[in-house]
């Protein structure tokens, strides 16, 4: 099975370990991941707020490669990037002389037929095709992950997606297929802030505060997310949220490619896990998973 | 803080519902006041305005608090108030609106920061093709701390300084941070986009000072 790829700004950058992860599973699941050619960035949430037109015309040009390349299915990992290239996609159908209006412009016309699936539909279809069988080799006892899923993922504007709204359940799905045991928390959906991290920081951090006290509180021992901006917020400032909130503990933020990586044999030294702020190999050890 | 609807200009509050149902197209009028989303938003406690008090702004015609209050600025865009909204209001898409409407109309940012780092991302990525994180950043944190140096806060820029070190040290010690200036070939149709989202602003904001008022072409 191929399948378009469009990794984002983010996926090249500082979480470049989340794209070798995505890749290396993916692979070894028999699923081709072809990197759309010469994509650009989809102007993440900026783009909305200085105008409505770059919002969607930004997307459209990645989603007019990927056609053009003859693909039928696209994968976006990061979060923020699935949720803009949907908007843009339903804003285009339902608009049609801004879709005229931006074909314009691009060497690669917009057709609006492309499917979007995000790293857990995916990696969920694969497992409805039994592609999992006979790869989990390691059964992740111990590990009580908070699955976080930010709020990208989960909701993208007037967009219909495929999980439940407000307690959505693949990442549950897929991590209780690797032996682990995931737990009911009450913050899976909530929102770390994103960039006001950087912009607003007494604002994002009190978000992560209360993200990671409900995490601790329901006896998470890890956070398991798909979402580069997350993980990056979750594990850069934790030490700073943590002590502002006062909370003692601190746990590891992983991606979701992480566990499976483990789950199904792949050193996490060769995933480079070790680009985490938060050390993550102290707890996978401790429960003897590697 | 709820907004006074003695104070009411039929006339001044339609030309504001009107711009704000077509620029977001989300029909405010079926905003009954549940405050659903009010006990959702993410960031309700610290702006202590919530969707439902700014639609309510609107509603009744407030156009200066519409503009210019917490919410429109530190709302973080996670939708969670239009998940909840029984009438599928998507107040976040609102929220957007209203910053937009406001930069328009030359109000002066409640944090001016978060209007900087949003300039410097679609500038970097309009730029190049794609966003650079070390570049926008650093454009982000030249107008961050140059605020705090024409102000004469030298200890605030002092601040900022040693902690965006600190982080940008953390993250090259995680090998986080990369050098490699990241561009895309066909930057040319973005930078392309970016001149026409340009005219467009231009255009609404030109029509708002002749008059003319809000018109989408």
């Amino acid at each position: 099975m191929e399948v378009a790829y469009y990794p984002g700004c983010s996926l090249h950058q500082s979480s470049q370990f989340y794209d070798l992860q995505t890749r290396r599973i993916f692979s070894e699941l028999g699923v081709t991941l072809t990197e759309i050619d010469d994509w650009s960035c989809c102007g993440a949430t900026s783009a909305g707020k200085f105008n409505d037109f770059l919002a969607v015309a930004l997307p459209a040009r990645n989603l007019g490669i990927a056609e053009q390349s003859g693909f039928k299915e696209m994968l976006i990992p990061c979060s923020g990037c699935y949720s803009s290239h949907l908007m843009s996609q339903t804003r285009l159908r339902s608009n049609k002389s801004l879709m005229d209006e931006i074909n314009g412009e691009l060497a690669f016309k917009v057709n609006n037929h492309l499917k979007l699936v995000n790293i857990l539909e995916l990696f969920l279809e694969a497992k409805d095709k039994g592609q999992f069988d006979s790869r989990i080799v390691k059964q992740l006892k111990g590990l009580k992950p908070a699955c976080y899923y930010g709020c990208m993922t989960r909701f993208a504007y007037d967009v219909p997606v495929s999980d439940n709204v407000e307690n959505p359940q693949g990442m549950e799905t897929l991590l209780t297929m690797t032996g682990a045991e995931p737990r009911d928390w009450s913050y899976k959906t909530a929102c770390c802030g994103a960039s006001a991290a950087i912009n607003d920081p007494d604002t994002a951090f009190n978000l992560m505060g209360k993200i990671l006290k409900n995490a601790v509180k329901t006896g998470c021992n890890c956070i398991v997310t798909t979402c580069p901006m997350c993980q990056l917020n979750l594990d850069a400032y934790q030490e700073k949220f943590c002590n502002k909130a006062g909370i003692y503990e601190r746990l590891p933020v992983y991606f979701i490619t992480e566990l499976i990586g483990i789950s199904m044999g792949i050193p996490l030294s060769e995933m480079n896990a070790d680009r985490h702020f938060i050390d993550v190999f102290g707890l996978v050890k401790e429960l003897e998973l590697v | 803080m709820i907004p006074s609807a003695t104070i009411y200009n039929p006339q001044s509050a339609k030309t504001l519902i009107d711009e704000v149902i077509e620029r977001s197209n989300q029909n405010i009028y079926a905003c009954y006041q549940c405050r659903r989303c009010a006990s959702g938003c993410t960031v309700g406690e610290e702006t202590g305005i919530t969707p439902d008090v700014l639609i309510r702004l609107i509603i009744t015609g407030n156009r200066e608090e519409a503009l210019d209050n917490a919410l429109v600025w530190q709302c973080v865009s996670c939708y969670t108030c239009g998940t909840r909204c029984p009438n599928n209001i998507q107040s976040g898409r609102v929220t957007e609106t209203l910053k937009k409407m406001s930069r328009e109309e030359d109000v002066i940012p409640l944090n001016p920061n978060i209007a900087y780092f949003h300039d410097a991302f679609v500038q970097g990525c309009t730029r190049w093709g794609r966003v650079n994180e070390m570049e926008f950043m650093g454009y982000y944190e030249l107008k961050n701390i140059g605020k705090h140096l024409v102000n004469f806060q030298f200890k605030k820029a002092y601040d900022e300084i040693v902690l965006q070190v600190r982080l940008g040290a953390s993250m090259f010690k995680q090998k986080r941070l990369h050098l490699k200036l990241h561009t895309s070939r066909g930057r040319k149709e973005v930078k392309q986009f970016y001149k026409m989202a340009l005219k467009k602003k231009a255009t609404l904001k030109n029509d708002k000072k002749s008059g003319i008022g809000f018109r989408l072409d």
